[in-house]
């Protein structure tokens, strides 16, 4: 060992590996670099992004090297904007108020460019920033840009990026990458026109496209499910599976949010990227390695398979609804179209469910019921694998119900995984019943897991574009709710509001599965 | 492995033998490895001398033994009567003695992995000398202190330093190394992890001899909380480098560097391991660890 050791220690004089390395356990990222938070005034930056950097650094994620920069329009000096992130942190951050030392050491990473996001001069005075951090804090030139801003100002920020020298083709080292949050344009054709203007500047394997649902720990445990499994994938497919249901329910309203989501409703905001995003992991063929590209070559694939619904044939595959006034918790909650900003008269949907078919070898003829709503009956996002009955019937007494196999992978606000399956009842007659055995992530691995965009940040910076959306699967998702969003904008909904506050949605939505002679899974 | 107990059906992957006799610390040993059990199928042993056990209880997969009085060959004999066959033995000992107990070297006779904790102990500096010789009887045998499971954080700190590739070469021309911790243990691991890591060869209990011909002064202070490390400083020609807990924050680091190649200081969170996961990660990791042994082994030296 010890020769081995010396041969080591001359190597490393010629500037090898770190031989203290050897053998310790890091998850600390390796590269050192800037991340710049376009919007860093906004609340997604005070809620989410700083705490989850400051819990990167706890848990000694962050690199050792590293620059934080916010950038917005509001006025801050440098000194200002850590005090409003502390104030964030102490409020947000699920480790708890901000401690010192390490929050001080943290806030010296934090600096601030102020200036609007088509001007010129901002741009110059953030190359400046970004070049004294690598000179000061050694972040070597490595960069990652974080577009947490409206979707109207991504091609502005992007062109400045690329006017000001800070496009990946204008470095001489490190490497530049570019985040952007959802929603990744607003119909197919805008996507497209925001597409092309990123990749003038940015090749598509340097844009990360941002879904936090896929940050989430039993997002990502749908493939191992699957592919570290052998007992499910021989039936995971249309011979076994009668059809599948995917869940995304909220108990909140539209809050402050009215103005956007008036122009946005619940199949943008949710089907087209969560819960597509959903229906790919669940359907996507295996990966031949957990590389990035191979995963997202079959994510495409799958979306690429999903039949296109007709314009005519809109209403019977689908179901739209907007909640009305109710309770939720025992409380009174007002109506959409009385919530802030909202027009009473408004057209927009809260609640929306799709039936999809995938045309594939595995899926054909198995519907994918999609749904999500405002203003449901609980907060509970799932996907359920509805397994066909038995094909012959020999058990049971009476009137015992023998119910289908149902394996439920529950996404929040439980994590794990459950299945149903039938049992016999202790005693001398034949009774069956249904029992479910459940996995939980909090007792089954006594850890909680990290929230999405602790991941997501994280693995950018490492270049780990996995979980991130390709333009491809964007584009798909866009084809595939495109006819049911210009039927929807063509046609007003006469019923609205259709459900109330607290239920479980439209009757239309029951109509979509009772048609189909199946119905929902209660929320 | 399938264990029918009437109407109970468990399932145990490995067998968890856990030998106590000291009753002050029985209720600790006992807890963690109750709670262990419950999240690794296996079937937990408790081998107790402490004389808080009498008889024989079993409670599904957990069977208590007492074994308080009895001989080295009765212990070893009621073990493997209450272990489950083909599948690993781990013995979590907690015992005073090691090589010089008769009930060690018997159970280690049917034990894939041992796991021990030298740190706290009152002859630290003797235990960590029986380890080295435990490798060299029981060459097949996986062998796992936690002590220096625990210094992982720490040896993270003192890496980070040159993880600058500024700073590294510093690592060739280190004079002294000084570590402040509450028990010996860690010292001594320490020092044998920097040694063996860095090709340093033990002359006597102070010192190693580094290439070219210099010499690097071992210094040790027990200061604080038992198995707790305070502060290492290692100087090299021009600098000193400091890693200090900070005195706001038990959970921080200091990391600062002094002299020629001054920086300013930094804090880095310690990851902190509990002795739960410290255990669980010894029971599952059933390889031996080159950077474990030999560290051990440069310790032995350097205490021989």
């Amino acid at each position: 060992m010890s020769v081995q050791l010396g041969s080591l220690i001359r190597t490393e004089k010629n500037g090898a590996a770190n031989p203290l390395r050897a053998g310790l356990d890091s998850s600390r990222i390796a590269e050192p670099c800037n991340i710049v938070f376009f919007g860093a005034s906004g609340d997604l930056t005070k809620r989410m992004l700083i705490p989850a950097m400051y819990n990167l650094r706890l848990g000694d994620i962050l690199p050792t090297n590293v620059g934080i920069i916010g950038f917005s329009r509001s006025d801050y000096t440098d000194d200002q904007f850590r005090a409003q992130m502390r104030e964030a942190v102490d409020r947000y951050s699920r480790s708890g108020p901000a401690k010192d030392p390490l929050w001080s050491d943290f806030a010296q990473s934090l600096s601030y460019v102020s200036g609007d996001f088509d001007d010129p001069e901002a741009y110059k005075r953030l190359r400046a920033a970004l070049d004294q951090n690598d000179r000061e804090r050694g972040t070597q030139g490595n960069r990652l840009f974080y577009l947490s801003t409206p979707p109207s100002v991504f091609g502005k920020i992007v062109e400045q990026l690329s006017d000001a020298g800070l496009g990946p083709k204008d470095q001489a080292h490190g490497w530049s990458r570019l985040i952007v949050e959802k929603p990744f344009g607003t119909d197919l054709e805008s996507a497209r026109a925001l597409q092309a203007e990123v990749t003038k500047v940015f090749e598509e394997k340097h844009v990360y496209r941002i879904d936090h649902y896929l940050g989430k720990e039993p997002v990502q445990d749908i493939m191992a499910l699957r592919f570290a499994n052998v007992i499910f994938e021989p039936i995971w497919n249309r011979r076994y599976v009668d059809c599948i249901q995917i869940t995304a329910a909220e108990t909140v309203g539209v809050e402050a949010r009215g103005g956007y989501y008036e122009s946005s409703g619940a199949l943008r905001d949710m089907i087209q990227n969560h819960v597509i995003n959903l229906l790919a992991l669940v359907a996507m063929e295996p990966p031949i390695s957990p590389a990035a590209d191979h995963i997202r070559d079959e994510k495409f694939k799958v979306l690429s398979a999903l039949r296109p619904i007709a314009p005519d044939q809109v209403p019977k595959f689908t179901a739209r609804g907007q909640y009305g006034s109710g309770l939720i918790d025992g409380n009174p909650v007002p109506g959409y179209r009385e919530e802030p900003s909202v027009d009473p008269n408004s057209n927009t949907e809260t609640y929306a469910s799709v039936k999809f078919f995938i045309d594939n070898w595995r899926w054909a003829d198995v519907p994918f019921y999609l749904r999500s709503g405002k203003r449901l009956a609980r907060k509970y996002s799932e996907i359920a694998v509805l397994f066909r009955p038995l094909p012959h019937r020999i058990f049971g007494e009476g009137g015992d119900q023998i119910e289908t196999n149902t394996l439920v992978m529950k996404i929040q606000p439980e994590e794990g995984v459950s299945l149903r399956f039938n049992a016999k009842v202790p005693g001398p007659r034949m009774h069956i019943r249904s029992v479910t055995m459940d996995f939980n992530y909090g007792s089954g691995f006594g850890v909680v897991s990290a929230p999405a965009y602790e991941r997501l940040i994280g693995d950018a910076m490492r270049g780990d574009a996995t979980l991130f959306t390709r333009w491809d699967a964007v584009e798909a998702a866009w084809e595939a709710v495109t006819p049911i969003l210009n039927r929807w904008q063509a046609t007003r909904a006469a019923d609205f509001p259709n459900y109330l506050a607290g239920s479980q949605g439209p009757q239309s939505a029951d109509a979509l599965l009772v048609a189909d002679g199946r119905e929902w899974r209660k929320i | 492995m399938m264990d029918v107990d009437r109407s109970t059906m468990h399932v145990a992957t490995m067998n968890l033998v856990v030998f106590v006799d000291d009753p002050g610390h029985r209720e600790w040993v006992v807890e963690r490895a109750q709670r262990l059990a419950a999240k690794h199928p296996c079937r937990f042993v408790l081998l107790d001398a402490s004389g808080g056990t009498a008889g024989v209880a079993i409670d599904g997969t957990r069977h208590d033994v007492g074994v308080a009085n009895l001989d080295a060959a009765a212990i070893a004999s009621l073990a493997r009567e209450h272990t489950v066959a083909d599948v690993p033995t781990i013995l979590w000992w907690n015992g005073t003695g090691l090589l010089e107990s008769d009930a060690f070297a018997r159970l280690v006779e049917d034990a894939q992995t041992v796991v021990v904790d030298s740190s706290g102990l009152e002859r630290g500096r003797a235990r960590i000398g029986e380890l080295g010789t435990f490798l060299a009887r029981y060459p097949g045998v996986v062998l796992h202190d936690l002590a220096f499971l625990r210094l992982g954080p720490w040896m993270d700190m003192i890496a980070q330093f040159f993880d600058d590739p500024a700073l590294r070469e510093d690592l060739f021309s280190i004079s002294s190394l000084r570590v402040v911790s509450g028990s010996e243990a860690e010292a001594y691991y320490l020092s044998g992890w920097l040694g063996s890591r860095l090709s340093w060869q033990p002359l006597d209990a102070n010192t190693f001899s580094a290439h070219g011909g210099r010499t690097v002064r071992v210094e040790q202070e027990v200061k604080g909380d038992m198995r707790r490390v305070l502060r290492v400083v290692l100087e090299s020609d021009d600098s000193t480098y400091s890693a200090a807990l900070s005195d706001l924050d038990p959970y921080t680091v200091c990391l600062s560097v002094s002299g020629a190649k001054a920086k300013p200081t930094r804090c880095a969170p310690l990851q902190n391991v509990d002795n739960i996961s410290l255990i669980e990660r010894a029971l599952l990791k059933n390889a031996h660890d080159q950077i474990f042994e030999t560290s051990l082994e440069t310790v032995r030296k350097l205490l021989d």
